[in-house]
């Protein structure tokens, strides 16, 4: 197909040859594939503006074309159940795209192509991929392409994403349709023969694009083919979207002000959905259509005796299964099959003995993991460190002011980062990419479902959880699965409260060293009560309710070795970027209020806290501060301090004043790396608030057990 | 009489009549089809979009213990779905399906 475009010369006029492109289509269809092959490392990771949902953005030159891509969250409809549909819909009618590639699962057509004709309703230029064909393929299964160009009158590709056959194809298909401004018509012929002649016709246009400075959004002049035969819903629903799309007419100049389709708006509207709702809302010649949208909605539903959306959501799937059998064509009856090897996997771990023990091992193997890898590369840095350390101080003093806030505070506080965190962090979001591409997550939601409605929340919110036990970091950022702002805001606190790998480090080193394994667990229970107890009463302090878990099962697969190492390194890559530079100048900050002798200030100001609430030398103050930073510092500090005067950790605080130590540092607040990636997941202000809640939480407990112990002792 | 009670498919037996329940009654493998579903607005109109309108033919194919979720196969794919929200589907059994 390529051999028809012709060869372009370079960096001519930079607008003209840039296309836009969304991929767009239900979770787990390869869609995170297609985009990395077609991206490469040139990826970016943010946030959708004002939104908690995860931005994935790329580009690629191909062909002389630069390509924006973005790939959109997966998800089954273009509703309002989810933040991911609203943020996903709003950018498809954007200007910001000039084109969408709906990624299509051949295997299960039917729940995909719902999603499809969803996005024909918002009628934008689209193609079609149909992924994963190989499977389809073994299966014996045909799939009729050209019955299925003619259906939806618009480019329809096979696809392998794993193999990356058929993906840059994608792309000229692309091509053709901004710069040769796609004819639709040419869908229309029977004849196969020539239709496959019209197919190319548009091509031949050399002359047009010489002439052509900048293109015009495709958007404006696409003519987007008439589908009417396969988009209309029986007679009933078809007349009342219609009178409502009249009615919407009259305000015509109102709406085009939001890019909607009418078409769309008037479905929408009749479905009631929140966000099209107060659109109409915020216009007085609309808000009528609002109360006639209504009486529809109840004449239908009175008439079917069933709710608008599973009327509208039926009569698609009706429409989605006469073109399935129209394409679709079996060529060999399936041979009864053999229970695979995924399957006995799949049976295991939803095992209801079994699959509990795997999951402790999971969430064992996360602990040994993130630890032998983080401590061996850790140790390393910190030796690079120090050796460097000795060679500065020789060369330019230990006292040089200037090296003591430089060097310590800023290359001290990057190697700290590095050796201490970053180890920590890339180790892990490896395992993590590894236990999400393969499948095992969902799984571990579907056990622990009923465990975590005690909590208040549903099962998935064990995903970020799970995370959490090694690093914090990974496991608020992972909080984004969630469906809910609601959802996505408790589980990041319930996350950022589970004893991470650093945390344990602290704990094991100070109460399971000196006081056994007991108190280990007694403070273990404690941290399990404060989430207990912290999640109830989010549950029940934060606006809306508790949604039942729906979640799709995915079938195991090989994870796929390139999706995996990109997604390790672009999540590195965003705390790299975003949150070391911070840690570094709260190293330097530090330094400075060390070496202005503000610490000792502190010390005595925080120690009413320290030594009067919780039982604590007055020295802790400074630790707990430095503990902020990265949590196992508590110990290292206190370590320090016990060897240069001479003592073991034992002799220098009480059992009881270990366990008011241990617990504070638990719970007190979480590291500043967790802090910033709440505050991008969210904002700083709910950042905050989660810091200054769990710091009280800390103290009250750390108080609690402080005085019920002298109250204990005395009696 | 008591044994019956709490055997309650048993009751059906040998009548012909399709027995509806909610999916929460239904045993590991059994067959059945869609009849309505009771949940409220947002959960319901998610599981149309998933395609579990009336009519629909499920499988139920797991249990999660101590009365968790229910793992069902539905339109090509396994789904995980809350047992509250379970308990609002009602069912009705295929003709074909073994009690």
């Amino acid at each position: 197909m390529s051999s028809h475009l012709p060869k372009k010369p370079k960096n001519k006029g930079k607008y003209k040859d840039t296309i836009n492109i969304a991929l767009a289509g239900n979770p787990n269809v390869g869609k995170s594939v297609i985009f990395n092959q077609l991206t490469g490392l040139s990826q970016t990771i943010g946030n959708w503006p004002g939104k908690t949902v995860e931005r994935m953005e790329g580009y690629l030159d191909f062909l002389g074309y630069h390509f924006n891509i973005v790939d959109l969250p997966g998800i089954y409809s273009l509703s309002t159940y989810s933040l991911e549909e609203i943020v996903s819909r709003e950018y498809i009618v954007s200007d910001e795209v000039d084109l969408i590639i709906n990624v299509i699962d051949a295997t299960n057509l039917e729940r995909n192509l719902f999603f499809t004709f969803q996005l024909l309703e918002l009628k934008v230029p689209m193609i079609l991929a149909i992924n994963q064909m190989d499977i389809l393929r073994k299966r014996k299964i045909e799939l009729d392409f050209e019955e299925l160009e003619r259906i939806f009158k618009l480019p329809v590709l096979p696809v392998v994403a794993v193999h990356g056959t058929g993906v840059h194809q994608l792309l000229e298909e692309a091509i053709e349709m901004v710069v040769y401004r796609y004819s639709h018509s040419h869908f229309d012929s029977s004849e196969p023969e020539e239709y496959e002649h019209h197919r190319h016709d548009y091509y031949r246009d050399e002359h047009v694009y010489n002439k052509v400075e900048k293109w015009p959004p495709l958007k404006k002049e696409f003519e987007f083919p008439d589908l009417s035969s396969i988009l209309s819903f029986g007679k009933e629903v078809e007349t009342k979207i219609n009178n409502l799309r009249r009615e919407i007419e009259k305000n015509q100049d109102y709406f085009s002000g939001f890019q909607y389709p009418l078409r769309f708006l008037a479905i929408k509207l009749l479905e009631d959905d929140e966000e099209i709702r107060k659109i109409f809302e915020n216009n007085e010649k609309a808000r009528s259509s609002i109360e006639i949208a209504k009486n529809y909605r109840n004449e239908l539903e009175e008439y079917h005796g069933e709710d608008i959306n599973t009327i509208i959501s039926s009569e698609i799937y009706n429409d989605i299964h006469k073109i399935i059998e129209k394409v679709v064509s079996i060529k060999q009856k399936e041979k009864v099959q053999k229970t695979s090897f995924a399957d006995k996997i799949d049976h295991l771990t939803t095992h209801s003995f079994w699959g509990y023990v795997i999951l402790a091992f999971v969430i064992f193997g996360i602990y040994a993991f993130t630890f032998t890898v983080g401590d061996l590369l850790g140790g390393l840095i910190d030796g690079i460190y120090e050796d460097l350390s000795v060679t500065i101080y020789d060369t330019y003093g230990e006292d040089n002011l200037w090296i003591k806030i430089l060097w310590n505070g800023g290359v001290g506080g990057f190697f700290g980062a590095v050796g201490g965190v970053l180890v920590y962090v890339i180790p892990f979001f490896l395992i993590i990419e590894i236990l999400q591409d393969s499948g095992y997550l969902p799984r571990a939601a579907f056990l622990m479902d009923r465990v975590m409605h005690a909590i208040g929340v549903h099962g998935k919110t064990i995903i970020p959880m799970i995370l959490g036990f090694g690093c914090n970091v990974p496991a608020c950022a992972g909080c984004r699965i969630m469906e809910t702002e609601r959802e996505k805001k408790i589980s990041i606190v319930l996350s950022s409260l589970v004893p991470c790998a650093a945390v344990m480090t602290v704990v094991m080193g100070l109460v399971g060293r000196y006081l056994g394994l007991f108190w280990v667990l007694f403070l273990l229970a404690i941290n399990f009560t404060v989430i207990l107890i912290v999640g109830r009463l989010l549950n029940k302090t934060m606006p809306g309710v508790c949604t039942e878990l729906i979640m799709e099962m995915h079938e195991y697969r090989v994870p796929n070795y390139n999706v995996i190492t990109k997604q390790t390194w672009l999540r590195s890559k965003e705390f790299i970027f975003k949150a070391m530079p911070l840690i570094i100048v709260l190293g330097i900050t530090l330094e400075i209020l060390l070496e202005l002798r503000a610490l000792d200030p502190i010390n005595i100001v925080l120690s009413p806290i320290t030594v009067f609430w919780l039982g604590l030398p007055i020295i802790t103050g400074v630790f707990l501060i430095y503990g902020i930073l990265r949590k196992e510092l508590t110990l290292v500090l206190l370590a320090l301090l016990a060897s240069s005067m001479g003592l073991t950790l034992i002799e220098l605080m009480t059992p009881i004043q270990m366990i008011v130590f241990c617990l504070v540092t638990m719970l007190y607040v979480p590291c500043f790396a967790t802090v910033v990636i709440i505050a991008k997941q969210t904002n700083w202000k709910y950042a905050l608030q989660i810091s200054l809640m769990e710091i009280s939480v800390a103290l009250l407990i750390g108080g609690l057990i402080h005085f019920g112990y002298i109250f204990f002792t005395t009696l | 009489m008591i044994r019956s009670m709490h055997k309650k498919s048993h009751r059906y037996r040998g009548h012909g009549t399709p027995l509806i329940k909610c999916l929460t009654e239904c045993n590991k493998g059994e067959e059945v089809s869609i009849i309505n579903v009771n949940a409220g607005h947002g959960a319901k109109r998610r599981l149309a979009n998933l395609g579990l309108v009336p009519g629909t033919v499920i499988k139920k194919k797991l249990e999660a213990p101590f009365r968790g979720p229910i793992e069902i196969f539905v339109k090509g794919t396994k789904l995980v779905i809350g047992r509250g929200l379970a308990s609002k589907i009602l069912v009705e059994c295929n003709e074909a399906c073994s009690f």
